[in-house]
């Protein structure tokens, strides 16, 4: 299975030239302009305003990349290939774990090159801090693939899925400290900052930058950070095969 | 060309419209949450302008393109069910046909979009009648652009998944190298990074105009000044678009 969503999605090829070319625009764009207007804040938390958005955007990257196998679950309940699958000599455990690391290694496999401009771009100043971080983008990974696997087959509509990604994706990327530090969020609204202390964006960026060395300090102790991403994707991956095993059959895709 | 032909279309879109209430609560879900969460965080982390005042008038335009989109998204999936055969078969002509099928698109934009001008009117201030006469023009013409700019889109993708890259690229492109998130005396600053082409773009970028022309009517500022090239510029976009979509849906459609 694993092997089989590795090959579908390098054959996207055109996919993952417009979502390089998205990378790019976020960076040169949003990030060189937004560092420009925040100085007077980035210096107050003695932050490079876009190193910073750098290492949020790899993050956002990871996660709507990972969110993706939901959108080939609907295809393939469109063009009939989940009758096919069903019938495969795989358990139904199988299948969906099989999906579900697919799915967090393929968005790997997308961000992988990425990763090294962004590497070239923030440098590496501790490579065992690193290695820390990329294994908890693994798990982080794993994990948003397994929330989208839970949310597609218990949707089961590709138009409702599309919706409820869209509010998630905005309220998840923006409720994080992909984009701006925790200070400004507390600042502005301290609900705001409460709710990001328990998003995994916020644990994966932050470890992120943490790795690359661009904050020297967490806001958590990285043990912590690990053990929530740890947390989330354990209990996504198997929720998601509960899920699936479960609403599997029968048909009712729309 | 009968007018009541594209009426009927026209009406068509907009029931489809009311039908996707779901989706439409999650775009306004989406704005709402640029504005209430983005836009006050970065007022805090800004000193340039009061970006919560700054971007209301862009929320406005992201709104207007986000719906007037939507038309592209159901125009790709009537492709890949192939109910676009039952449309043809309709006793109207393919032209008559697109150019309801895009004016629909622009319409739905306005009416999705009228909420968010409204919260600009609540936190920023009314307009005079001539004001509010020349931001629905402006508005207008910008919905039925990306209503075209979605129409081909969805007729050249064939799948939907690669429709909704193409919509994000779409998106960031022109949002990203527009006014809308942030002034354009900022972008100028990508002129020292050798990305001059951008601010090019950006100063002639139609999301840059219609967002523009809101702030020089709401805002309050001697940097936004009404100049009719916004307009003009809101309205060339306007007509190129429209013009490729209705093209793009009634010569491609009929090759699916």
């Amino acid at each position: 299975m694993v092997e089989r969503d590795l090959r579908m999605f390098l054959q996207y090829k055109f996919l993952l030239i417009m979502r390089g070319i998205w990378f790019v625009a976020q960076i040169t764009l949003f990030g060189l302009v937004v560092n420009t207007m925040v100085q007077t804040a980035a210096t107050e938390v003695g932050i490079n305003y876009f190193q910073y958005y750098v290492a949020g955007v790899t993050i956002i990257t990871l996660y709507s990349t990972a969110m993706f196998i939901g959108y080939d679950i609907f295809e393939e309940a469109e063009h009939g290939v989940f009758e096919y699958l069903l019938t495969l000599p795989v358990s139904r455990r199988e299948l969906v774990l099989g999906r579900s690391i697919g799915g967090g290694l393929r968005s790997f496999v997308y961000v992988g090159p990425l990763l090294l401009v962004v590497l070239l771009i923030l440098g590496v100043s501790n490579p065992f801090y690193l290695l820390v971080a990329l294994a908890s983008m693994f798990l982080f990974a794993f994990g948003v693939s397994g929330m989208s696997i839970t949310i597609a087959v218990a949707m089961k509509s590709g138009d409702k899925y599309d919706i409820l990604i869209g509010v998630l994706d905005a309220l998840i990327v923006r409720l994080s400290t992909t984009m701006y530090p925790t200070l400004y969020m507390q600042r502005a609204m301290p609900a705001y900052a409460a709710i990001a202390n328990f998003n995994p964006l916020t644990y994966a960026s932050d470890l992120f930058r943490w790795g690359t060395g661009v904050e020297g300090a967490l806001q958590f102790n990285p043990l912590v950070a690990v053990l929530a991403l740890f947390i989330f994707f354990f209990s996504f991956t198997f929720v998601g095969v509960v899920f699936y095993e479960r609403r599997l059959e029968g048909g009712s895709w729309e | 060309m009968k007018v009541k032909a594209i009426w009927h279309v026209i009406e068509y879109d907009f029931t489809n419209f009311f039908r996707y209430r779901w989706f439409i609560a999650g775009l306004i879900a989406m704005n709402l949450a640029d504005l209430f969460i983005s836009a006050i965080v970065f007022t805090q982390m800004t000193t340039i302008v009061d970006y919560f005042r700054f971007f209301a008038p862009g929320l406005a335009v992201v709104g207007l393109f986000a719906s007037a989109f939507m038309i592209g998204r159901e125009i790709n999936m009537e492709v890949r069910r192939e109910i676009h055969h039952y449309l043809l078969s309709l006793p109207m002509t393919r032209n008559e046909l697109a150019i309801g099928r895009v004016l629909a698109g622009g319409l739905r934009g306005m009416l999705y979009m009228t909420p968010l001008l409204i919260t600009n009117f609540i936190f920023l201030r009314l307009p005079t009648l001539p004001q509010l006469s020349l931001i629905l023009l402006a508005l207008f013409l910008l919905a039925i652009g990306i209503s075209g700019v979605s129409i081909s889109i969805a007729v050249s993708t064939n799948s939907f998944e690669k429709f909704v890259t193409a919509r994000g690229v779409v998106y960031y492109l022109l949002f990203f190298c527009s006014s809308v998130f942030y002034p354009l005396s900022v972008i100028q600053i990508l002129n020292t990074s050798g990305l001059g082409p951008l601010v090019t773009f950006a100063q002639i970028n139609p999301l840059t105009n219609g967002s523009d022309l809101i702030r020089s009517f709401l805002l309050d500022s001697p940097e936004y000044v009404f100049s009719p090239l916004m307009l003009l510029n809101v309205a060339v976009f306007s007509a190129v678009f429209a013009l490729l979509g209705t093209y793009a849906y009634a010569k491609i459609l009929q090759r699916h």
